[in-house]
């Protein structure tokens, strides 16, 4: 079966610095698959390479056996990868509602002169598109706030809305950057939770850069270990915690030494 | 309590600077012959010893005590009767005793025989006479000061009855346990009511909009025409700008394409073409539409101030080509082309200021309908989503490239549609008409009415072209007066005078949809609202 992502000695250089060093990435179909990697590992800019933001400079991207390389954001996209952004971002003067709607952008067809005729396919389209947002409106907790600004949010609730949006445009691929960040252990055990649904429930495949151990230990099948833009280490969470090399790269060489000798001892 | 009693202090301060503005212009004496002509009451016995002059003039004032109580009355939560009168009360007292206090001021200085014309060009004597209502300084201050407080009183009772219609959502709900059952009032009636209440006011508004013309002298109308085409102006480029947000400094070269295409199409010089108005009119539209995507596709990747930058050096571009003289026997030259052709009617030549005024407003009802069904689509969504955040637009699936063209070709068009009707009621056109400031003033319509708002830009153009014509009779002091105005306005509301508003989109609990049984998420939905019933559940405590 062809895996849902696939890079092939991906690279991205900016001037003279290789922020993304021939990384080779599988995720399989429905898994959840973690990037993690200390500040300034590359996860951003590989994350950015998947999405059309950065063209990289060799290798290749596979999405469903697909090259997607050099392809604009909107047509990847349209490919069926949507994404959430380290730093919220959403549409701030908009409503929440609208958001969610321009996130079903790609999924509608109506042209200005639809628009302005107001034909009877545009209508019904639009108000589908309504009842679907609305839908995912409550399918993320957020019924009762459609019609507020977005930029009016709690941060709990922007997070879920960005996810949200996100989510309208049908996605097969998920790409999450640090989708638990600045939350508490509840609102985090939560994201946990509606994260692993995504993928039980809708069949998305889950990509997501996470700092939060517990999190990243608890949900992921997958871990690839990313460090000055390399990949060092990739397998299942018990793999990964117990790599020499990552904790090395976390917390330095002497650290990793004691705590390599002691997991040996133990 | 206390911030609703002080929101209502501010709101009469407000009230009363804006009447004691209008007194010291004069402009109640020329409202209130204007409103005698509309409602073709200007002579008749005196009733209680107010002339017709004076009643019309008492409507003006009567309108904005309404406003100001109804203003004074909001603000609270939760509404009620005795709170909304309390405020229009404050409203109306604080605002009647600053203008009573100038009644009573200006009632002395007339007593002492102080000649106020001296010192405020257009507060004739017999303009101070009609604002005194022949009534002693005293007198007339103390009345003036119970009238506020009465139609603040109205008008506060006007807005409980207003709000009392609509229901509100509280802050509590937005939290509140979400498994409880909502009672509400049926979500039909209150559409029915702000629906109802809007085709109401629109259908007025329609009335009175086609009437005026037949009412007004030619001056009035004339000055209209030019309020209409730069709502025109404005409402293409608050697509641009205020939708897209691609800021645009030399819009007025589209004007200036519109303007040119009807001239040397129709005019006898410099070629003879002499087309008819009506197959000008979509020529105009469509050349000013392709130069918006010529001047789009070198500009697709600037934003802000460089995309400023280069649309500026467009307009200028289109302008000084239009007066060079190696184009001259192509455009006209300096001196511009004369005897543009009107438009016929059924043979009938139709191209006085009264017939041009109806062509104008109903170009603007089909560039207002047009815009607003844009606004709220598909294309519209993508725009605003543009604007407020480019790259997560594009990375929503929006292609940045088709919706910035369309946006700079729709503006554009509109732009071309205001130039032909502009060149064709002027029946001449040249280059000095396309000067950087149209640009400017047409960019600053759309921020004092309100970035995106319809609304907004027909305020905003009424008041930066119509009312300089209305400050006419300050002669000197007219820009003055404008431009402490303008600074006043964006100190009350940075914003725009009608800020945009956003459609409420959610639908209620009653108009639930049923979940779409090909969707195999529906299933999902109950896990995951089980999950964030207890997450919100966690937040209350």
């Amino acid at each position: 079966m062809t895996p849902t992502l696939e890079t092939r000695n991906l690279t991205k250089i900016f001037g003279g610095l290789v922020a993304v060093n021939r990384v080779n990435l599988v995720v399989p179909e429905n898994t959840i698959a973690s990037v993690i990697g200390p500040n300034g590992a590359g996860k951003t800019t590989f994350f950015n390479c998947i999405t059309g933001f950065y063209t990289p400079e060799h290798g290749d991207i596979l999405f469903y056996g697909k090259p997607v390389v050099g392809f604009s954001p909107d047509r990847v996209a349209y490919l069926g990868i949507s994404r959430t952004y380290q730093n919220i971002r959403l549409f701030a003067n908009m409503t929440t509602i609208e958001n969610i709607l321009v996130g079903q952008h790609p999924r509608l067809h109506s042209t200005w002169v639809d628009a302005i005729i107001r034909t009877p396919r545009m209508k019904n389209e639009e108000q589908a598109a309504l009842a679907e947002a609305n839908r995912l409106l409550r399918f993320v907790g957020l019924a009762g706030m459609g019609d507020h600004l977005a930029r009016n949010l709690p941060y709990g609730a922007q997070r879920r809305l960005e996810v949200a949006r996100a989510l309208a445009n049908k996605p097969k691929l998920l790409l999450l950057d640090e989708p638990t960040a600045g939350m508490n252990p509840h609102e985090t055990r939560e994201m946990m939770i509606f994260i692993r649904n995504l993928r039980d429930e809708l069949g998305i495949t889950i990509l997501l850069i996470e700092h939060d151990m517990r999190v990243v230990m608890g949900i992921s099948e997958q871990v690839t270990v990313l460090d000055y833009g390399e990949k060092i280490a990739e397998g299942t969470p018990e793999e990964i915690q117990g790599n020499a090399r990552v904790i090395e790269a976390y917390l330095g060489r002497g650290a990793a030494s004691g705590l390599g000798a002691r997991a040996q001892v133990s | 309590m206390k911030i609703q009693i002080r929101h209502a202090l501010t709101t009469g301060i407000v009230s009363a600077i804006v009447l004691i503005f209008l007194v010291l212009i004069g402009f109640h004496a020329t409202a209130a012959d204007l409103i005698g002509s509309l409602l073709d009451f200007r002579t008749g016995a005196p009733v209680f010893g107010l002339t017709p002059l004076m009643i019309n003039m008492l409507l003006l004032f009567t309108i904005i005590g309404i406003w100001n109580g109804a203003r004074g009355a909001k603000c609270h939560e939760p509404d009620s009767l005795s709170k909304s009168l309390v405020g229009g009360l404050v409203a109306g007292i604080t605002a009647g005793v600053l203008f009573g206090l100038l009644a009573y001021i200006i009632g002395l200085l007339n007593e002492m025989g102080v000649r106020i014309t001296l010192y405020l060009a257009s507060l004739i004597p017999a303009s101070v006479r009609l604002f005194l209502l022949n009534l002693e300084p005293v007198q007339a201050g103390i009345f003036y000061l119970v009238f506020l407080m009465i139609t603040g009183l109205i008008g506060a009772l006007f807005a409980y009855s207003i709000r009392s219609t609509s229901s509100k959502r509280s802050v509590k709900d937005l939290w509140g346990d979400v498994t409880a059952p909502v009672t509400r009032q049926p979500a039909y009636r209150t559409a029915m009511a702000s629906r109802y209440t809007k085709l109401v006011f629109y259908a007025i508004l329609l009335i009175i909009v086609f009437l005026l013309p037949l009412r007004l002298g030619q001056y009035w109308n004339y000055t209209i025409g030019t309020v209409g085409i730069y709502v025109l102006l404005g409402l293409g480029l608050n697509i641009v700008v205020g939708l897209a947000g691609l800021l645009d400094l030399g819009y007025v070269a589209f004007f200036a394409i519109g303007a040119y295409t009807a001239a040397l199409l129709t005019a006898p010089q410099p070629h003879n073409l002499q087309w008819g108005f009506w197959t000008v009119v979509p020529i105009g539209l469509v050349l000013a539409a392709f130069s918006g995507i010529l001047l789009g596709i070198p500009v697709l990747r600037m934003r802000g101030d460089y995309l400023a930058i280069v649309t500026l050096g467009f307009g200028e571009i289109i302008r000084i080509l239009s007066r060079s003289d190696m184009l001259a026997s192509f455009s006209g030259g300096p001196r511009g082309v004369t005897n543009v052709a009107g438009p016929t009617l059924f043979g009938q030549r139709f191209n006085s200021p009264e017939a041009f005024v109806y062509l104008i407003l109903l170009s603007c009802l089909l560039i207002i309908f047009v815009t607003n069904r844009l606004k709220n689509s598909r294309v519209g969504r993508a725009w605003i989503a543009m604007r407020e955040d480019e790259v997560v637009a594009q990375a929503s699936g929006i292609n940045i490239l088709t919706h910035k063209l369309l946006a700079f070709a729709i503006g554009a068009a509109f732009a071309g549609l205001g130039g032909v009707l502009f060149a064709s009621r002027n029946a001449f056109t040249g280059p000095e008409d396309f000067s950087l400031m149209v640009s400017i003033n047409v960019l600053a319509l759309v921020i004092v009415g309100g970035m995106g708002s319809i609304p907004g830009v027909i305020a905003g153009a009424f008041v930066l072209k119509g009312l300089p014509e209305v400050l006419r009779q300050l002669d000197v002091y007219r820009v003055l007066f404008f431009g402490g105005l303008l600074v006043i306005m964006m100190i009350i509301r940075p914003e725009g005078i009608i800020p945009s508003t956003r459609r409420k989109l959610e639908l209620k609990e009653d108009q639930e949809i049923e979940p779409d049984p090909a969707h195999p998420e529906s299933t999902s939905v109950e896990v995951a609202d089980n999950v964030v019933q207890s997450d919100l559940q966690g937040q209350e405590k």
